[in-house]
């Protein structure tokens, strides 16, 4: 079991992170957060790149700097921005990767062939990387961090650069690896995680905002969301009375989703909340507008 | 693991463009020095014979032999002559003073070889006889209250030039008493093969080496971050240990540029210069004399003992430049700074004996420095070479700087393991 305890992170004046408290057994974890909100920040702790101002990090109760090599042999970790040697192959570069991660060579050979064709990269494996799309180097990015068959898989953005085929492939290839290991995916793009994550984790003002189950997450909405069709005139004034989901053009008037905590209005439709709704809503800007 | 993972290091700059270019450039710049020089090689043989046929010891029985075998050549001379133009000499010297341009052609090239071996055979007779002449001339004290007043040294810095010189006096008559002095050597003021090897070739070598080693090590140690897969590899089992590897995948490579930089120049180096029967004569030789004063060693050394004690010293140094820029590496982390950083200290510490005062022994602690040792390999083991006299000299600081620089790695890898890697 992985825990984050009172962790705080400050670079200077500037508070990254504030008193982060999770627990995280096997299952999907999906942290979501706008960018710049402290995702990062808090997966390069998980993976050792960077310490915690305050608090700690533990793995099965003893922290993750003190089990330091221990520790990184079941991680698996793709960072947001993936590097890699422009002038290698992916074969040579993943094998390169095994010896750090200290896989004996035979044993690394079979697993890149293995990994290579797991993400559709059998045919470019002794091909440069230099000439590779991003979706194909963000594959071989996803190849490396299951190279150790780790425990532990931290993603950090890794639809980013992948056509929608791939992301349909990337998230069937997180749900076949997802039984009896610990997944943290970052991401800001809720579709990436609302159908796979167990659970998913939100961060707002530096701080934890939920650590819940998607329907759970959702229920804090639920019976205040609306959607009703006005005219395109009224949209103006709706927006500055209301908190707006989304805003969609309908046979000739405006199809619009947003949040209400009071009594409705007659012709406004009661819909379920989805996490893209919660997303949105805690994310807001105008943080005064009444709902 | 670790030698898996240095050698994958040590590839990452043994298979860059830039570093295998200069490599080549620098090998062929060597052979062309090699080669650019070679005009008299011919005529080195002639020292190789005397010590092949007389033994490498100049003694009077020697001497005298080698003067009846040149009566014999002499005669052979006087023979021709006073056939062809009707005159005789007493010297192939001689022979060669009257020799008008219009009468080469009365003689076949073969025997105009033949007198120009002998007339080089009387130099060498010439200067052997006169070496004891030569020495007794030489003052060490003299010497020393020269230098004193020429560095315009004071207080205690003129006091401990003095001591030196007075050590360096000791060596010099233990070194005639031993006659390392008398022993057939090329002839350095015609052909300066010791500042060819050791002036020339291993500065050369020298400063390719450490432009090689530098941009290597840099490229090594910050590949990561110069190609943005530092949040890959350090987070990986091996982490921040990778750093490690990266100091001996450094060395690794070092080594073998700097062994094959060297290697491949000395191996065309005496493929064509002829050393084959010299290697066992004294560097002390009167023979290596090349300008005022001849190269004394502060030890009883044969010119093979000089050579691999100097490829030994050569190596160490270049395995501390390597060391070096390491340190500065992990601190920069960019590699054309770190050229330029590296290549500023090693300026300042060459030029840092100027600056000190000229009445304190600063001024000599000053000369303890790894660019000064390495700018001056053809005085490396020699008593002769001014401020830098000290008879323990290279050793001292090698291991000063051995010392110095294994405890600044150990604190930036300290500081490394728990620098935030972002």
């Amino acid at each position: 079991m992985l825990v984050i305890q009172d962790v705080s992170k400050n670079y200077g004046n500037f508070t990254a992170l504030k008193d982060i408290n999770l627990e995280f057994s096997a299952g999907v974890y999906g942290l979501l957060a706008p960018n710049g909100a402290g995702k990062t920040t808090l997966i390069k702790m998980l993976v050792t790149l960077i310490s915690p101002s305050k608090g700690e990090i533990l793995y099965n109760g003893t922290n993750i700097t003190n089990f330091d090599e221990e520790y990184r042999d079941i991680l698996g970790y793709l960072p947001q921005q993936f590097g890699y040697y422009k002038h290698y192959t992916p074969k040579k570069y993943l094998m390169y990767l095994a010896a750090l991660k200290g896989i004996d060579k035979k044993v690394a050979h079979d697993r890149i062939t293995e990994l290579l064709k797991k993400v559709a990269l059998s045919d470019v494996a002794n091909k440069k990387m230099r000439k590779f799309s991003g979706g194909m180097i963000q594959r071989v990015g996803i190849a490396q961090a299951l190279l150790n068959d780790p425990k532990i898989l931290i993603l950090d953005e890794p639809t980013a650069g992948l056509d929608p085929k791939e992301r349909a492939r990337f998230r069937q290839l997180l749900t076949e690896l997802s039984r009896e290991r610990l997944i943290i995916i970052s991401t800001h793009i809720v579709s990436d995680i609302e159908s796979i994550a167990n659970e998913v984790v939100m961060i707002k003002n530096q701080e934890l905002l939920y650590m819940d189950s998607v329907e759970n997450i959702c229920h804090t909405l639920e019976g205040s969301i609306y959607e009703t069709s006005i005219a395109n005139e009224e949209l103006e004034s709706f927006r500055k009375n209301h908190v707006l989901l989304s805003e969609k053009q309908e046979r000739g008037s405006m199809l619009v989703r947003f949040v209400h905590k009071g009594s409705p209005e007659p012709e406004w439709t009661l819909k379920s909340p989805h996490l893209e709704d919660v997303f949105l809503f805690e994310y807001r800007d105008d943080l005064s507008l009444d709902v | 693991m670790a030698m898996r993972i240095s050698l994958y290091e040590s590839k990452k700059a043994l298979t860059s463009p830039i570093i295998l270019f200069l490599l080549v450039l620098f090998t062929v710049y060597n052979i062309f020095l090699i080669y650019n020089s070679s005009d008299f090689k011919k005529e080195l043989h002639i020292a190789n014979d005397i010590a092949k046929n007389y033994g490498l010891d100049i003694t009077d029985e020697s001497l005298l032999k080698l003067e009846n075998d040149m009566q014999e050549d002499l005669s052979y001379l006087n023979e021709i002559t006073s056939e062809k133009v009707g005159q005789t000499f007493t010297s192939s010297g001689e022979f060669f003073t009257n020799l008008r341009f219009e009468d080469q052609e009365t003689y076949t090239e073969e025997q105009l070889n033949s007198f120009y071996d002998l007339y080089v055979k009387e130099m060498y007779l010439g200067t052997a006889k006169g070496i004891d002449d030569s020495y007794n001339k030489i003052d060490i004290a003299t010497l020393g209250e020269d230098g004193i007043r020429s560095y315009g040294l004071t207080g205690s810095a003129a006091d401990t030039l003095r001591k030196q010189f007075e050590v360096f006096e000791d060596r010099f008559e233990q070194m005639k008493a031993n006659a390392e002095h008398k022993e057939w050597f090329f002839a350095g003021k015609m052909y300066f093969m010791h500042s060819l090897l050791f002036k020339s070739l291993f500065l050369s070598i020298i400063l390719e080496s450490i432009i090689l080693i530098v941009l290597s090590t840099a490229l090594i140690t910050n590949y990561e971050f110069e190609n943005r897969t530092q949040l890959v590899t350090f987070a990986t089992k091996r982490g921040r240990r990778l750093m490690g590897d990266k100091l001996s995948a450094s060395l690794i490579v070092s080594t073998f540029l700097s062994v094959f930089l060297l290697g491949s120049s000395l191996f065309i180096y005496f493929i064509v210069y002829d050393y084959s029967h010299l290697w066992g004569s004294s560097i002390s030789s009167a023979f290596n004399w090349e300008y005022q004063f001849p190269y004394v060693s502060w030890w009883d050394m044969s010119l093979l003992t000089f050579l691999i004690w100097s490829i030994a010293l050569f190596y160490a140094c270049m395995l501390l430049f390597a060391g070096a820029t390491f340190v500065i590496s992990v601190l920069i982390k960019n590699s054309y700074f770190t050229f330029f950083v590296f290549a500023a200290i090693f300026a300042i510490l060459f030029l840092l004996q100027g600056f000190m005062p000229k009445s304190s022994n600063l001024l000599f602690a000053a000369g303890f420095n790894l660019s000064s040792l390495a700018l001056n390999p053809h005085q490396w083991f020699m008593a002769s070479k001014g401020l830098l006299i000290f008879k323990y000299y290279e050793w001292i600081t090698v291991l000063v700087w051995m010392v110095f620089i294994t405890v600044f790695i150990i604190l930036v890898i300290k500081h490394f393991k728990k620098r935030e890697i972002v």
